[in-house]
């Protein structure tokens, strides 16, 4: 217990104490952080690349209700007792326990300008071989959330297996024998039994659109011209490149102020998970 | 519904033609789910196979879009395992023992953390732990930030001989991930429901607590143990960011992390990379294949929770 606990201090809880700290800081490591008060914030609402970061990481909420849908969509369809469901099932979790390192690395040559992604949108007669969707200020953001969107569904697809799982077939084929037609077994029974597993997941991935940074950091480094530099990645940015630790630590501060407001949104949307309306 | 009432619906004519209907209906319904199935399964890993193929051609246009490599060769990955500008073997090396050390630690810290939480009775036991698990939910923005400059302050990547700073440096990347409470909640969830009746009467029989722990309660919260383990496995083996981040010696470098430092001095031979994120993917698509089911099951414990 004790040594769990020493390590949980260290590495869980001092980051938030010491971080919050840092926020009223001037801090390079070498010196003593020297307190400044709220300079930093001050600093931060005049700072544009900090704000064009922000808006960046809103737009990637985007991403969560596509995400959402798509995976309970699959998640139905592989919880039918399908021949070599089992197949489909491990296929679409393929991603998930990929890394990013790879998963990002793939995904910037498939978006090549020569390259499969490009191939397809022109045969499909979506767009013109002229750049690639990475190199294009337009669409970068975009493809970067496709990239969330192809590794996050199989996870999410597992909870909402799990959470189709237990509301059990029982109830949705009484109300077939009644005569409801699929959508009405869809809106009234499948989906308030799934409201518990939508919240958390609905939750889980609005946190982690609005903090995205790996895909950033294997991808495009927040390029081109600023178009995928998210909030977090302008946190990374002040502390490893420009080692201000301190105005990085408030900026920290907003980003995990804005996620919690959005988290609440969530809580508020899904009312809380209850599975009575 | 259209058959009448008096007819026995066993061999009427009408039935059965229903019966037929409802067959055709159900093979149209079924081949359209694996006509999805299939597009979607395509969709998830084509990316992996065309890398996989790219990486196996010698020359060509390295990034058309393709079904069947123009080339067989296996010069990229000899090109990646010489390590010329890459130690690729000693980053291989590196995830191993990185994994290792890290599964072991933190499935031992979590299981004996969890056995007070779950079972033994003292003063703000329930308080400890819910306090622990607000940290999940509490904004962690700073941690990178803040371990780093706690490893840099721990000394643990100061140079103090060959052998010490191995030891060291490998301790700055795991440390942090050590201390899991993703995993102290699920064992606890899994002691939660041994029964303490048994627990009871190991202790009427003068058994220690440790002894109960060891003979009682980590035997029946295998499945789970297990689980977490598998989960802890492919995080420490995915995990790059915290690696890229801390000053390390080259050579100390896990694979993930390793890879994209591949990428940068390959810049020009992105096959080579290619083949390089192939090693990186094959034993984690190894471990996940063989043991999926208890994969899935921790997933869905933890959801249950």
């Amino acid at each position: 217990m004790l040594p769990f606990l020493a390590l949980l201090m260290l590495y869980h809880t001092w980051p938030v104490i010491f971080g919050t700290y840092l926020a009223f800081t001037k801090y390079n490591i070498i010196s003593p952080p020297e307190f400044v008060g709220l300079d930093n914030f001050r600093e931060l609402i005049k700072d544009q690349q900090f704000w064009s970061g922000v808006v960046n990481s809103l737009k990637y909420l985007l991403v969560v209700p596509f995400i959402q849908l798509l995976s309970i969509g699959v998640a139905m369809l592989v919880n039918r007792p399908l021949k070599g469901i089992g197949f489909f099932r491990t296929a679409y979790y393929v991603p998930v326990v990929t890394s990013f390192a790879v998963v990002g690395l793939i995904w910037t040559w498939m978006y090549q300008q020569s390259g499969p992604v490009n191939f397809v949108l022109m045969h499909l007669g979506l767009m013109q071989r002229d750049s690639s969707l990475l190199n294009n200020p337009g669409s970068a953001l975009y493809a970067v959330m496709f990239v969330t969107l192809w590794k996050g569904i199989g996870y999410y697809m597992v909870l909402y297996l799990a959470g189709l799982q237990s509301i059990g077939r029982e109830l949705e084929e009484a109300a077939v024998i009644d005569g409801a037609t699929r959508w009405q077994v869809f809106v009234n029974i499948t989906l308030p039994g799934l409201r518990p597993t939508i919240l958390v997941c609905s939750l889980m991935s609005t946190i982690s659109a609005v903090k995205v940074f790996e895909e950033i950091f294997v991808m495009t480094q927040g390029g081109p011209v600023g178009s995928t530099y998210t909030a977090l990645f302008f946190n990374y940015a002040k502390a490893f490149q420009d080692f201000r630790y301190g105005y990085a630590a408030a900026a920290g501060i907003v980003v995990a102020v804005i996620s919690l407001v959005f988290g609440l949104i969530n809580f508020k949307m899904t009312r809380g998970g209850r599975v009575d309306g | 519904m259209t058959t009448s009432p008096k007819t026995d619906p066993t061999t009427s004519p009408q039935a059965a033609h229903l019966r037929a209907q409802k067959r055709r209906r159900t093979r149209l319904h079924n081949f359209a789910a694996y006509t999805v199935l299939t597009t979607i399964a395509l969709v998830m890993l084509y990316p992996f196979y065309w890398t996989l193929i790219t990486s196996l051609e010698p020359t060509g246009n390295i990034y058309e879009a393709k079904l069947l490599p123009s080339g067989l060769s296996l010069k990229n990955y000899a090109a990646v395992l010489s390590g010329t500008t890459v130690p690729f073997l000693r980053m291989v090396l590196n995830s191993v023992v990185i994994c290792t050390v890290g599964v072991i630690a933190s499935v031992t810290f979590a299981a004996l953390a969890a056995y007070p939480l779950a079972k033994m009775r003292f003063p703000g036991r329930d308080l400890i732990f819910y306090a622990i698990l607000a940290l999940v939910v509490l904004p962690n923005e700073a941690g990178l930030i803040v371990n780093y400059i706690t490893t840099i302050k721990l000394g643990l990547l100061e140079q103090r001989g060959p052998v010490w700073d191995t030891i060291t440096q490998y301790a700055a990347i795991v440390l942090p991930s050590v201390a899991s409470i993703i995993g102290l909640f699920l064992i606890r969830q899994a002691y939660m429901g041994v029964p303490i009746e048994l627990i009871e009467a190991a202790r009427i029989d003068g058994a220690k607590e440790l002894t109960i722990w060891r003979r009682i309660m980590l035997p029946l919260s295998m499945p789970t143990i297990a689980a977490f383990a598998i989960l802890e496995f492919v995080a420490l083996w995915n995990s790059f960011l915290w690696a890229r981040i801390l000053p390390l010696d080259p050579q100390m470098l896990p694979l993930s992390a390793g890879l994209l430092e591949l990428s940068g001095t390959f810049a020009t031979n992105s096959r080579a990379t290619m083949a390089g994120a192939v090693l990186v993917i094959i034993p984690i698509l190894i471990v996940f294949a063989s043991l999926q089911r208890y994969f899935m099951k921790g997933i869905e414990g933890a959801v249950k929770g």
